[in-house]
């Protein structure tokens, strides 16, 4: 009885203070870009709590140190894994598709004399490209006129698998309507949907390490990369050198997307910022060697 | 249909990244006439510790922010003392850009830093003294405020103690409460320090 009142008083554990909490806030942003405000505050506690018991840290403020102090950065990329949310569905931040499609295409278009390349990256279980590939069918109407390339990436073979598979249950397709979902899949047994053969079929996907120089440098002259929540996840050193291999994939004047919560002006100084519709995207400057 | 499929991944063609796997040709590649080129020479340098020297070289001449960015984080991957040597030269440059970038590099290399931190502080110009402040102010070492605490007991310059106020709002703890509070009597007729220790422990708070 008595081990069993000591391992619950263990897991009552005393909230951050406020000034814990918004010194916290400040460090994580200052480090990732991701801005936790007090609405968050019971996501960020319960997260940062985990993370103290895991690394055996003795209070808040131990921890503290260890996060700020710890030259390796092993702690501090666990702890952005548990402050983000890895998930993906159709059609996600879905303003940047139309961005793309309303902007940033017909731009591109008057630019090159070839086909036009999107590479998405890392694309997951697929549905970030099939979701560039929607959106230029529905929403471009000069995409008829043009040769478009969709290319998709990921570190993941098991993802790749599932994206070239193409089937989705309902939780991924929860924000594509019915007739698109009429239009571009097939229902399977369980609540499940097939996308068509012709989509599929049209995106070629592959293996890649973003800090990799050998396995980025099969992708060159890239028009637009979008590089949604990827590099919240990398350690200062590797978020410069993915940088910078993705500036090496891009053509001059290419485009990147990055998810909401992340700012290339906090990585690198390569690209210009540019506002598209409603959103930010970052371009490789047309004179970019 | 406009969607038209180009398998990259499965072109093993089109895999390649410039590296010659000769050392010395890379550091010759440094000096080619296109930046791509320089570019990939950086990059694979990045693989040869000794290649130190010769990237801080370049990277004083070289005009291309592109190959800039790629030759820094170079040097930080290596994170020698070479790189430290010479990266701290930087720090004297006019060139904006430059010595920015030569601030956040070193920022990553803590402990190789270490050794040059006094006399970094100890340098007779301001300017080197509150570029080495920004140092400390992203520095991931435990002995960080401790430093920034020194230049706000010994530093003579106002501006160089107004970078280390700025640095222990960030990283100061309760040990440098005392240090942020005995300041404003040293700049008396700078009611700006008064205001910036201020917000600094108001920062600090009890945590």
């Amino acid at each position: 009885m008595e081990a069993l009142l000591r391992a619950a008083d263990h897991d009552v554990q005393p909230a951050l203070s406020p000034e814990q909490f918004a010194r916290f806030c400040d460090f994580f942003y200052h480090h990732t870009g991701i801005l936790f405000g007090e609405s968050k505050r019971y996501f960020v506690e319960r997260r940062v709590l985990d993370r103290i018991r895991a690394s055996g840290s003795e209070d808040f403020r131990d921890y503290f140190a260890l996060i700020r102090f710890d030259a390796s950065g092993r702690e501090l990329q666990s702890l952005v894994n548990a402050m983000t949310v890895n998930e993906t569905y159709f059609f996600r931040e879905d303003y940047q598709f139309a961005a793309l499609t309303s902007d940033v295409l017909p731009y591109l278009a008057g630019l090159r004399q070839r086909p036009i390349r999107i590479w998405s990256l890392p694309c997951s279980t697929g549905e970030e490209p099939y979701s560039i590939a929607i959106a230029i069918l529905e929403n471009w109407n000069d995409a008829d006129e043009h040769a478009i390339e969709i290319h998709a990436s990921d570190i993941d073979s098991e993802v790749l698998a599932q994206a070239r598979a193409g089937i989705y249950g309902q939780r991924s397709l929860q924000r594509l309507s019915a007739q698109l979902r009429a239009r571009y899949f097939t229902a399977l047994p369980g609540e499940r949907f097939r996308l068509h053969e012709a989509i599929r079929s049209s995106i070629d996907f592959g293996p890649v390490n973003v800090v990799d120089p050998r396995s980025m440098a099969r992708y060159r002259d890239m028009d637009v990369v979008f590089c949604r929540n990827l590099l919240i996840y990398f350690d200062d050193l590797s978020r410069r050198q993915a940088v910078e291999a993705i500036y090496e994939s891009l053509a001059p004047g290419g485009f990147v997307f990055l998810g909401h919560s992340e700012s290339m002006s906090r990585m690198s100084s390569l690209f210009q910022p540019r506002k598209v519709s409603d959103s930010i995207v970052y371009q490789k400057p047309l004179d970019g060697e | 249909m406009p969607l038209v499929r180009a398998d990259r991944a499965a072109d093993p063609s089109a895999e390649g990244h410039g590296d010659s796997g000769d050392p010395h040709a890379l550091l010759e590649e440094l000096y080619a006439a296109e930046a791509s080129r320089r570019r990939a020479a950086a990059r694979n340098l990045a693989m040869y510790p000794h290649a130190a020297p010769a990237l801080c070289a370049r990277l004083v001449v070289e005009p291309a922010a592109s190959v800039r960015s790629v030759i820094f984080t170079a040097l930080i991957g290596l994170r020698s003392d070479a790189a430290v040597q010479g990266l701290l030269p930087c720090l004297r440059s006019e060139d904006v850009a430059l010595r920015n970038a030569a601030i956040e590099a070193l920022g990553h290399m803590p402990d190789v830093l270490e050794p040059y931190i006094r006399s970094l502080l100890e340098d007779d110009d301001s300017d080197v003294r509150i570029f080495a402040v920004n140092v400390l102010g992203a520095l991931a070492h435990a002995q960080a405020p401790r430093w920034l605490e020194a230049v706000l007991r010994c530093d003579p310059h106002v501006n160089v103690c107004a970078a280390a106020v700025e640095g222990l709002a960030e990283l100061g703890d309760q040990e440098s409460r005392s240090a942020l509070v005995d300041l404003p009597g040293r700049f008396p007729d700078e009611p700006f320090i008064a205001f910036a220790t201020k917000a600094a422990l108001a920062r600090i708070g009890t945590v």
